[in-house]
C-alpha cells in the first residue's frame, strides 16, 4: 500500500514537472514584457512577508498563502501601495516552536509575526529583539491605534516602548456549562443552580441511568483541555485581597493560573471526589484536545459538561447537532452551576487583547507592516475580510451581517480562513460592543441562536479579569510552559488519587512545582507588588 | 604498492566514499559548531556567535532540577527494559522463522511482522487509546463485559510501563529480525546435517549452532544498542505517555523538546544534549571494551 502510493506521487511528480518545464519554456518571453511596463509607471515595488497560521484546511483550489483573500489583499492593498504581500506559513499546532526558530534566523524571519504566548513575547522583548512601533503608529498607523484603543494597547507595551501590536479580542467571556435535559426530565430534578445541585443530579445520572447506558455512561464529561475544568476549579477560589490577586496569581503562557489561590485545593479535592465516585471519565486525562469528549457528547454518553461558551453549537464543531441526530430527544441546557463562597458564578475570562503581533528588529519593512496593518484597520476592509461580499456571502439583518449557510461550497470557502487573516482582531467586529456580541452570537446556524445567546450571557456572568502587571514577569516567560505542565499534571494525580493517598499525592506534586518556577514567580510578583504600592 | 599508486588506481572506490564524508561532514560535524550554545547565555538576536560566555552556569542550572534527574532516570528506566524485553524479541522471532520448513508461510509472517514498523508513532498512539483505554478501550470492554474491574493499561503508571514496552515489541521486533536473518542465510547447511546425524534434536540444534553463528551480531547490535540507552526517541514516550503517567514518561528527549523549543531556552537543552552524548559515548567504549574482554568481538 505504502510502495504504491509512493510510485504513484512520484510518477505525478514526474508528470507536473514535466507539464511545468513545457508551461515556462512556451511563456518564457511573454511576461517579461508586461513586468516591465509595468514597473515603469509605479514606485519601487517591495516585498513584506508576514506570517499565517496554517491549519491544514485549505479547501480545494486554495492554498494558504494563495486564496481568496491573499487575491484580496493583492487587489485591495498592493496594488495601490506598491507592498507586496508574502505569506509565510507557521503550522498551527507548532507555532512557538517554529517561530523560536524563525527568530533565531535573523535572515528569514516574517516581518510581521505573531503568537498569543505571553512567554514568548516578553522572552523576545526583553532578548531585544522587537522594533518599537511607538513612533511608526503615530506616522502611518492612525486607523490602526484607533481602532486597538489604549486599552488594548498597553498589554504590548513594556517601559514606554510599543514592542507589540496586541491585536483587540471582542468576545471577552470564555466558559458556560450544559446539562442534558432530557435526563433532568426523566430523574425529576430541576435545572442545577448550584454547585451542590449539579453534583445531585451528576449521583441521580449514576444511580438511575437515564439513558440506558450502562458503564458508558459518563455523568460530567471532563478533558485535560481549560475549558472542561477551569469553571469548576475557578469556582472553589476563596474571595480575595487585591493583594492575594496581584501576588498569589500565576500567569503561565496566556492565562492566569488559581494554582496558589486559598480554595484552589478544595477544588482539586472536588475533582477528587466525583472521579473516586464514577462520576467523570475514567481515561479524562488521556484527552487534551477535546476529541475524545466532543465524541463522548456527540453519542450521547454526556449527562453535563463545561465547554468553550457555545463552541458545541458552530457549524465547523456541530458536536450538538450530530448529538441531537445520534440520540432521539436529546437537549441541553445551558447552565452556570458552578457557585462560589459568596454565592457568586465566577469564572475565568479573556484579556482584552488577542494575539502579539511583533515586528522583528532586524525587519527593514516596519514602516510597510505598520501600513499593512493600518490598511486593515481602514475603510471597510476587516469587514470584508471578515464577512465576505454583500448577497453572496451574507445578508444583513439588523445590521448585523449574517453568514448564507446555503451559499455554495466555493463561496463559503472564500473566507475559510479569515480567523487567520484579519490577525489584528479577535472576533467578528461590527462597531459597538454589544453588535459584536450579536455578530458573534449569528455565527452559529439560526436554530441554536437562543441557545447560543445564552451561553454567552452566562460565560459575562461575575466574569474574573485577567490580571496585568505593570511589567512582564520574567520567571513566567522562564518556567511558564513547563508550569503550564505541570498543574496539569497536579490536576489529573490529584483526580485520580485514592481518596486516602489526595493529600500526600498533592504536597509531593506542589513541592515540584514550587522548585520548578512556582517559588521563583510568587516571589517576583511580590516584589513587583511592592514597587507597585 | 605506494600509496598515491593505490589512490590512483582505486580512485573510483574513494570517490564513492566522497558522498557518505560529505554527509558526515554536514550533518553530523558541521552541528557541532552549536555545541557552545551549551556555555553561553544564547540571545535568539545575537545568534550563537554573538551571545554572551557563561561558562558552567547552564551546566549547573541543569544539575540542579529536580525535573532533570526525575527525566534522566526515566529514559535509562525505560531505554534498561526495552533492552531486556525488545532487544531479545527479535531474536527469538528470527530463530522461530528460521525454523519454520514452509518458505511460503515464512515469508508472508515475514511480511506481517514488518508492517508495524512503517506506522507512524501518532498513528500507533492513537491506536494504542483506542485498544487500551480504560473507559472505553477494546480490551478493557471486554474485560469488564467478563465481569472483571478494567485495567487502567495508559493511566497506572505500572501498567503503562507494561503497554510502552508491548507497543514497543510490537512496532520494532519484525524490523529487527532482518539482521538476524540475513546472518542466519549464512549459516552452513552442512552444519544442520552433521548435527542430524549425530541425534541433535531441535532445540540442541539452535543452542549450539544457530546461536553460535549469531553471536557476532548479537554483539554488534548490543554495542549499538548500549550506545543509545541515554538517548530516547521524541515519538514514542510522548505520544504513549500521558499526564496520569508523567513519573515515568517523562524522558530526556521530551524534557528538551519543553525547555528548549517550547520555552525557548535552547541552552540549557544544549546542555542536556551533550551530557546525553557524553555518557552515550562512555556506554559504548564501554561495552566494546567489555566485549572485548570477554567475548573477543568488537566494532572498535
Amino acid at each position: 500500500m505504502e510502495r504504491r502510493m509512493g510510485k504513484t506521487s512520484k510518477k505525478m511528480l514526474a508528470v507536473t514537472a514535466g507539464f511545468a518545464v513545457l508551461m515556462s519554456a512556451c511563456s518564457n518571453a511573454a511576461p517579461n514584457e508586461g513586468a516591465e511596463g509595468a514597473a515603469s509607471g509605479e514606485q519601487e515595488r517591495t516585498t513584506l512577508k508576514v506570517e499565517v497560521f496554517d491549519r491544514g484546511n485549505a479547501p480545494a483550489g486554495m492554498s494558504i498563502d494563495n486564496n481568496y483573500l491573499t487575491n484580496y489583499v493583492k487587489s485591495s492593498f498592493s496594488d495601490t501601495s506598491g507592498i507586496d504581500v508574502q505569506y509565510v506559513p507557521i503550522p498551527r499546532s507548532e507555532e512557538i516552536q517554529k517561530l523560536n526558530v524563525l527568530m533565531a534566523s535573523a535572515d528569514d524571519v516574517p516581518d510581521i509575526v505573531f503568537t498569543y504566548d505571553s512567554g514568548t513575547y516578553y522572552r523576545y522583548a526583553t532578548q531585544g529583539g522587537l522594533t518599537d512601533v511607538t513612533e511608526l503608529l503615530d506616522e502611518y498607523g492612525p486607523n490602526l491605534k484607533a481602532f486597538l484603543g489604549e486599552d488594548t494597547l498597553k498589554y504590548g507595551q513594556i517601559d514606554g516602548q510599543q514592542l507589540a501590536i496586541p491585536g483587540r479580542r471582542l468576545v471577552l467571556g470564555r466558559y458556560a456549562s450544559y446539562v442534558r435535559q432530557d435526563w433532568l426530565d426523566k430523574v425529576g430534578l430541576p435545572v442545577p443552580q448550584t454547585t451542590d445541585e449539579l453534583y445531585e443530579a451528576l449521583k441521580a445520572f449514576k444511580a438511575q441511568d437515564p439513558g440506558g447506558l450502562g458503564d458508558k455512561m459518563i455523568p460530567l464529561g471532563m478533558s485535560m483541555a481549560p475549558a472542561q475544568y477551569e469553571s469548576l476549579l475557578w469556582s472553589f477560589v476563596e474571595p480575595l485581597t487585591e493583594e492575594q490577586r496581584y501576588t498569589l496569581t500565576q500567569k503561565l503562557g496566556s492565562s492566569d493560573y488559581p494554582v496558589l489561590l486559598p480554595g484552589f485545593k478544595d477544588g482539586l479535592q472536588f475533582m477528587n471526589k466525583l472521579y473516586n465516585e464514577g462520576l467523570i471519565s475514567k481515561d479524562f486525562a488521556l484527552d487534551e484536545d477535546k476529541k475524545q469528549i466532543w465524541q463522548d457528547v456527540q453519542n450521547g454518553l454526556v449527562g453535563a459538561y463545561s465547554e468553550d461558551a457555545g463552541e458545541l453549537f458552530f457549524g465547523y464543531n456541530s458536536t450538538y447537532k450530530n448529538m441531537q441526530t445520534n440520540v432521539s430527544g436529546a437537549t441541553f441546557t445551558p447552565i452556570d452551576p458552578y457557585t462560589d463562597a459568596e454565592g457568586k458564578h465566577a469564572k475565568p475570562g479573556y484579556a482584552p487583547n488577542a494575539m502579539y503581533i511583533m515586528i522583528p528588529k532586524s525587519s527593514e519593512r516596519a514602516v510597510e507592516a505598520i501600513k499593512y496593518l493600518d490598511w486593515m484597520a481602514s475603510e471597510d476592509h476587516l469587514f470584508f475580510m471578515q464577512n465576505g461580499v454583500e448577497g453572496e456571502n451574507y445578508a444583513l439583518e439588523d445590521g448585523i451581517p449574517v453568514l448564507d449557510a446555503e451559499a455554495p461550497q466555493d463561496v463559503q470557502d472564500r473566507l475559510y480562513n479569515y480567523g487567520d487573516m484579519a490577525i489584528i482582531v479577535n472576533g467578528k467586529f461590527i462597531g459597538e460592543p454589544q453588535q459584536n456580541s450579536e455578530a458573534y452570537i449569528r455565527q452559529v446556524p439560526k436554530e441554536y441562536h437562543e441557545l447560543m445567546r445564552t451561553s454567552v450571557d452566562i460565560s459575562n456572568v461575575d466574569k474574573i479579569d485577567q490580571i496585568v502587571m505593570p511589567r512582564p514577569i520574567e520567571s513566567e516567560s522562564k518556567y511558564g510552559n513547563a508550569l503550564a505542565e505541570k498543574y496539569k499534571e497536579l490536576i489529573v494525580k490529584t483526580t485520580m488519587a485514592a481518596p486516602d493517598k489526595f493529600e500526600s499525592t498533592y504536597e509531593s506534586i506542589m513541592k515540584e512545582y514550587m522548585a520548578g518556577g512556582g517559588q521563583a514567580i510568587l516571589d517576583e510578583r511580590k516584589t513587583v507588588y511592592g514597587e507597585m504600592r | 604498492m605506494r600509496a598515491s599508486t593505490y589512490f590512483i588506481r582505486y580512485w573510483q572506490l574513494y570517490a564513492l566514499l566522497v558522498l557518505p564524508l560529505i554527509y558526515f561532514a554536514i550533518f553530523k560535524y558541521g552541528p557541532m559548531y552549536g555545541i557552545q550554545i551549551a556555555f553561553k547565555e544564547f540571545n535568539f538576536f545575537q545568534g550563537i556567535h554573538g551571545s554572551e560566555w557563561i561558562g558552567f552556569d547552564a551546566f549547573r542550572e541543569v544539575f540542579q532540577n529536580q525535573e532533570f534527574y526525575k527525566t534522566l532516570r526515566n529514559t535509562l528506566m525505560l531505554n534498561f527494559l526495552d533492552l531486556l524485553v525488545s532487544f531479545p524479541a527479535p531474536l527469538f522471532l528470527a530463530i522461530m522463522l528460521y525454523e519454520l520448513k514452509s518458505k511460503a508461510f515464512r515469508k508472508v509472517s515475514q511480511t506481517i511482522l514488518y508492517v508495524p514498523h512503517f506506522i507512524s508513532w501518532v498513528i500507533i498512539g492513537g491506536i494504542v487509546y483506542q485498544v487500551f483505554g480504560t473507559q472505553s478501550g477494546m480490551i478493557n470492554n471486554m474485560i469488564t463485559a467478563l465481569g472483571f474491574d478494567a485495567v487502567p493499561f495508559l493511566t497506572e503508571k505500572t501498567h503503562w510501563l507494561f503497554t510502552y514496552l508491548a507497543t514497543g515489541v510490537w512496532q520494532s521486533a519484525g524490523w529487527g529480525t532482518i539482521l538476524y536473518l540475513a546472518a542466519l542465510t549464512g549459516i552452513n547447511g552442512e552444519l544442520f546435517e552433521a548435527a542430524d546425524m549425530d541425534g541433535a534434536n531441535r532445540l540442541q540444534r539452535i543452542w549450539y549452532i544457530t546461536l553460535p553463528s549469531l553471536k557476532t551480531t548479537i554483539v554488534t547490535l548490543l554495542i549499538i544498542n548500549l550506545g543509545h540507552i541515554m538517548t530516547i526517541g521524541f515519538e514514542r514516550p510522548y505520544v504513549i505517555g500521558n499526564l496520569a503517567v508523567r513519573d515515568y514518561s517523562d524522558v530526556l528527549s521530551t524534557f528538551v523538546y519543553r525547555v528548549g523549543m517550547e520555552s525557548g531556552q535552547y541552552t540549557l537543552a544544549t546542555v542536556v544534549g551533550l551530557f546525553q552524548a557524553v555518557v552515550g559515548l562512555i556506554f559504548v567504549l564501554g561495552a566494546n571494551y567489555a566485549s572485548k574482554k570477554l567475548a573477543d568481538e568488537s566494532i572498535l
